[in-house]
């Protein structure tokens, strides 16, 4: 709250406060009903009170916090639409990924409805000689200007025009919603199918290296000692080759694919995740609730799975959301390199390397798979976080 | 010495929470005479802290004062601006807190931590400084004090880290410390030190002293006068004595017996406090410590009770001080320690 | 509140070393002998750092014991078990812990929490009578069986120190170890607290090792006491005999320390100050624990044993 408004909610709160302190002489003044001077509670046993709420499970009372933080809210939200979309996407346009149509190559994006308000219109805009403008005929939309342009000592009259590459190449009764590449393929079921592609790749290297990580991480850390020494020893050596060097020998070795790609994803991306885990062993390992178990006989198999862990998911589920844009960015770096999907398989990799040829002219080739990595990572982050908050272990359970 | 260095006038201080308004103290009003130590005495929730922290006007932002004025010689200081009362804390008023460790900047040498008071506040260059920092660690009990100047808050114990807090509020020569359970967390045989060390720095500076704790052995140790707190009120104020030998409400009682002393012996029965302290979102009507008092009368559901008048020094808000309640004294009470029933809740 | 003198727990040269950087050990207990009998309450009391918690948990098998014996029911349970010898220790020795938060798992239910033992020991083959027993539990503590299906985040800490103790009694336990049970609490909740373990004790005739650093709660509750400091235990006696006659001057400072609400006596009281130094102990002059009274042990060498005898203060 700004300064303003604090002494103001103050102000008002000063006004609408009436309370009466209790005056001693006043009141011996006053005849009080002798009746209310009896005690009636002397032999009363007060229980506890009986909870009048539900009792509130760790994933509902996380979800409860969750559903109280509107940014991670929306970030949900965005993120189902974007997994709906990649699986419906292209599903719901009449061409396929590959369907390519050659000579309608390169045109921009043209959407039914906002094609009337001047976006997304289908048309570019373009600096041509006067003389050529009768070629194009039909296709001129709209003369912006017209200028001259002093060309080793000639004067040739120039134009900037708009025109409409759809009417220009004959596509006048298609629409591409996120206009086409350079052999005439759908950019919106490409894209798409990119993001589809690439949802996949992220999820299932993620979930894999969860797994390991999180075996790894349980071991490593609640047996200590030597064990937990060679083991990190082990992490620490994998950790430090580098990553892009890594991948590049396993592609190169095992050809690009998906398969390979998740191969490569999942050779160090565990190491976090176990060193996570490793730490939250450390954590609670000593607490007594362990111990407790511990005392009453409890074998470790028992402590791990069942005292642990379950406390532990929280940042588990909280870091492997937040893995999954890193694992759907390093594949996006790893196809833009080349070293990515082939074609004419699409991962929003491969659509920002090809984008990037063409960058100046044809932006809407960049834009689109650019904008769907960009929400998505940021979407994931912020949902990571608001899931991180609502697990947190610090709230619950702490005295009001 | 009858004068009145700090007089807190019926306080009202409300939180602004997502739940709603904690009413945290509900009309709290007493007065620190210069040169004692009033105890202020309380279960968590009670809003000690709470007055410690308005007094020297570090309450989050979220607190509303929404009546009440605490005059410090004659100054309310609810109405000074923020940086009158920057000047006014570390010169007049001091605050120790319960964590000897976090009071502490780990990484700032405690020499500096002590210094730089002195030198924001007083203006001493930095010899002067340092001679003063220097006596003072003496002055509270800290060994070898020019070896140890350069030293930081880890090398040194709990008990030693409480001494240098003290050093840091005495720098500027306050006239008022406030310490807010300043020896819970430390071990019994330290805790006798520092209390002798507040009780000799009272005495050598004519300090007035509040105490907050929730024991009585220390209040009986270091306090002249004590005020009982319960749900933001005061319920009891009175000397020592009076507290210790004559207290007259129940919840007085309570404290009085529900602990062992060293003087107990395994025989006495505990006069428990059953249920727990009442939420102050939505404090109850009437006496707030009713549904947890044995000798509560219909009254006490129906009304507060005023501060009645015992003697000059004594005062209680209890019903069973009107002429009209049945005559309780606390003998009775602990006469019927015995009864059965309302043991725990 | 002895039955036929028959001892619980025993105690002999207990030892707990802990190794750290640069070959410094810390002896966290260092030659610990006592007893308990079956019934009784005995309460190891000492400041930060004294040992007292160590000492538990290693009776407990939490750690392993660097050196000693402890023997529960005249057999040896330091060292590996056997199976039934560990069934035994697992289920007829518990202990309560000092923070209520952390001594519940937040993920579990609280019925699931205090059947763990009995589940984990295989000690009642029918469900339906675990659940009885779980609920006479409840009751016990003060709480009532629409608890059960809660979780520890919805209880105050009060509360939650109440179920780890039915927790501890549910498997009909000959040993108790406290470690601390009040100290986390609310000072009203402590008396609460307190009350229901003293009420307990004496309807259920429960063994207990009462480890606290308050030596009037620990005064109190317990009939014997070990004074432990810097791992060992420098005095041992009854209750009343150890506050009316402390012999060890860590126990006379200690005593003097504590504040007593009671201004008259208060503030006529001394503060006697102690410092380790002053025995004078060296090689060849180690103090061992001595009777200088029957039941009353303090911890001496040889010189401040016979001034002892002859009626000098230390």
């Amino acid at each position: 709250m700004s300064k303003k408004s604090r002494e103001r909610v103050l102000k008002q709160a000063q006004a609408s406060f009436h309370y009466e302190t209790p005056n001693p002489e006043s009141v011996l003044k006053e005849k009080l009903p002798k009746k209310q001077f009896k005690m009636n509670q002397m032999d009363a046993y007060l229980y506890d009170k009986i909870f009048e709420t539900e009792p509130i499970g760790f994933f509902r009372d996380a979800w409860l916090r969750f559903r109280a933080n509107r940014a991670s809210l929306i970030a949900l939200i965005i993120i189902s639409l974007v997994v709906v979309l990649a699986i419906i996407g292209p599903m719901i346009r009449p061409y396929t990924f590959r369907t390519q149509h050659t000579e309608f190559g390169v045109l921009p994006p043209r959407i039914q409805g906002l094609e009337k308000l001047g976006i997304c219109d289908g048309t570019l805009v373009y600096n041509l000689q006067k003389s050529e403008l009768e070629d194009y005929g039909d296709s001129v939309v709209k003369i912006l200007d017209e200028y001259i342009w002093v060309y080793r000592g000639r004067e040739i009259e120039m134009v900037t025009v708009k025109i409409n590459m759809y009417i220009r190449r004959g596509a006048q009764d298609h629409y591409f919603w996120f206009g086409t590449d350079n052999i005439g393929r759908d950019m919106f079921v490409r894209v798409w199918r990119g993001a589809r592609i690439s949802l996949l790749i992220g999820l299932v290297s993620v979930i894999i290296n969860c797994f390991i990580g999180v075996v790894y991480g349980s071991i490593s850390g609640y047996y200590g000692g030597k064990v937990d020494m060679i083991m990190q020893r082990i992490t620490d050596t994998l950790g430090a080759i580098p990553f892009l060097v890594i991948s590049i020998l396993f592609i190169m070795v095992l050809g690009a694919g998906i398969q390979s790609f998740i191969l490569v994803l999942i050779l160090v991306n565990w190491i976090p995740m176990s060193r996570m885990i490793r730490a939250q062993f450390y954590r609670y390992k000593d607490y007594e609730y362990v111990m407790a178990s511990r005392i009453m006989g409890a074998k470790d198999r028992k402590l791990i799975f069942r005292h642990i862990l379950p406390n532990a998911i929280g940042p588990i589920i909280t870091q492997a959301t937040l893995a999954i844009p890193g694992a759907i960015f390093a594949e996006s770096f790893l196809s833009y390199l080349g070293l990515g999907i082939q074609a004419p398989e699409p991962s929003i990799g491969v659509l920002l390397a090809e984008g990037q040829k063409v960058l100046t002219s044809s932006p809407h080739l960049t834009l689109f798979p650019a904008m769907i990595v960009s929400i998505l990572m940021l979407a994931f982050n912020i949902f990571g976080n608001g899931l991180r908050d609502a697990f947190d272990p610090r709230l619950r359970g702490t005295e009001q | 010495m009858n004068e009145k260095i700090l007089q807190v006038k019926d306080l009202h201080l409300h939180f602004k929470t997502y739940s709603g308004m904690v009413q945290a103290l509900r009309g709290v009003s007493f007065d620190v005479y210069k040169g004692e130590t009033l105890a202020i005495v309380g279960e968590s929730g009670s809003g000690k802290s709470v007055t410690t922290k308005a007094i020297t006007r570090l309450l989050t932002q979220n607190a509303m004062i929404l009546r009440g004025s605490i005059a410090y010689k004659g100054n309310d200081l609810l109405k000074l601006s923020e940086s009158e009362m920057c000047h006014i804390r570390g010169n007049e008023i001091s605050l120790i807190f319960q964590d000897p460790l976090s009071a502490l900047d780990p990484v700032m040498k405690i020499g500096r931590q002590i210094t730089e008071a002195l030198r924001v506040k007083k203006q001493m260059s930095r010899s002067e400084a340092k001679a003063k920092a220097i006596e003072l660690m003496h002055s509270v009990g800290i060994p070898d004090p020019v070896i140890r100047y350069n030293e930081y808050p880890f090398q040194f114990s709990g008990g030693m880290r409480q001494r240098i807090v003290i050093a840091i509020d005495l720098a500027c020569e306050p006239e008022l410390l406030i310490c807010d359970e300043p020896t819970t967390a430390l071990d019994v045989t330290i805790q006798s030190q520092i209390l002798e060390l507040i009780k000799d720095m009272q005495r050598k500076r004519n300090l007035s002293v509040i105490f907050i704790t929730h024991d009585l052995g220390v209040v009986v140790n270091i306090a002249d006068r004590v005020c009982v707190m319960y749900a933001g009120k005061i319920i009891e104020v009175g000397t020592v004595n009076d507290i210790f030998y004559s207290p007259q409400h129940p919840y007085t009682w309570s404290l009085l017996s529900s602990m062992p002393s060293l003087q107990s012996s395994a025989k006495d029965k505990l006069m428990v406090i059953p249920g727990t302290p009442p939420n102050m979102l939505h404090p109850p009507k009437g006496d707030a410590f009713a549904a947890r008092n044995r000798y509560a009368m219909t009254i006490d559901f129906e009304r507060e009770p005023p501060l009645f008048r015992i003697s000059d020094t004594h005062y209680a808000a209890t019903w069973l001080l009107h002429p009209d309640a049945p005559a309780m004294t606390w003998e009775d009470a602990k006469h019927a320690r015995g009864i059965k029933g309302g043991t725990q809740a | 509140m002895s039955e036929n003198n028959q001892i619980v727990l025993e105690v002999k040269h207990l030892c707990k070393y802990f190794h750290g950087r640069k070959g410094m050990t810390t002896k966290a207990v260092d030659d610990v002998s006592f007893y308990i009998k079956k019934g009784e309450t005995f309460g190891l009391v000492g400041e930060s750092g004294c040992g007292k918690t160590t000492t538990g948990r290693t009776i407990i098998r939490l750690y392993k014991p660097t050196g000693g014996e402890v023997w529960f029911n005249a057999e040896r349970i330091d060292g590996p078990l056997n199976r039934e010898k560990t069934k035994r220790v697992t289920s007829k020795m518990q202990m309560i812990f000092q923070d209520p938060v952390a001594s519940l798992n937040p993920r579990m239910t609280v019925e699931e929490i205090i059947c763990e033992g009995a589940k984990i020991n295989k000690l009642f083959t029918n469900s339906a009578d675990l659940r009885k027993q779980m609920e006479h539990m409840l009751d016990l503590v003060g709480l009532t069986k629409e608890h059960a299906t809660r979780y520890p985040h919805e209880f105050s800490g009060g509360q939650r120190q109440r179920i780890a103790i039915a927790r501890a009694l549910l498997t009909n336990p000959e040993l108790i170890i406290a470690d601390e049970p009040i100290s986390s609490l609310d000072v009203s909740i402590q008396a609460q607290v307190l009350n229901l373990l003293n009420e307990l004790r004496h309807e259920l005739g429960l063994t207990i090792l009462f480890v606290a650093h308050n030596l009037s709660v620990v005064k109190y509750f317990s009939e014997r006491i070990g004074v432990m400091n810097k791992g060992r235990i420098v005095e041992m006696a009854d209750s009343e005999k150890l506050y009316e006659n402390p012999v060890h001057p860590y126990t006379k400072s200690l005593l003097s320390a504590i504040p007593i609400p009671d201004p008259i006596i208060e503030k006529n009281r001394e503060r006697i100050k102690y410092d380790i130094g002053m025995h004078g102990y060296n090689a060849s002059c180690m103090p061992a624990m001595h009777e200088v009274e029957p039941g009353h042990f303090v911890l001496l060498s040889q010189p401040e044993l016979e001034r002892v005898k002859r009626g000098e203060a230390l």
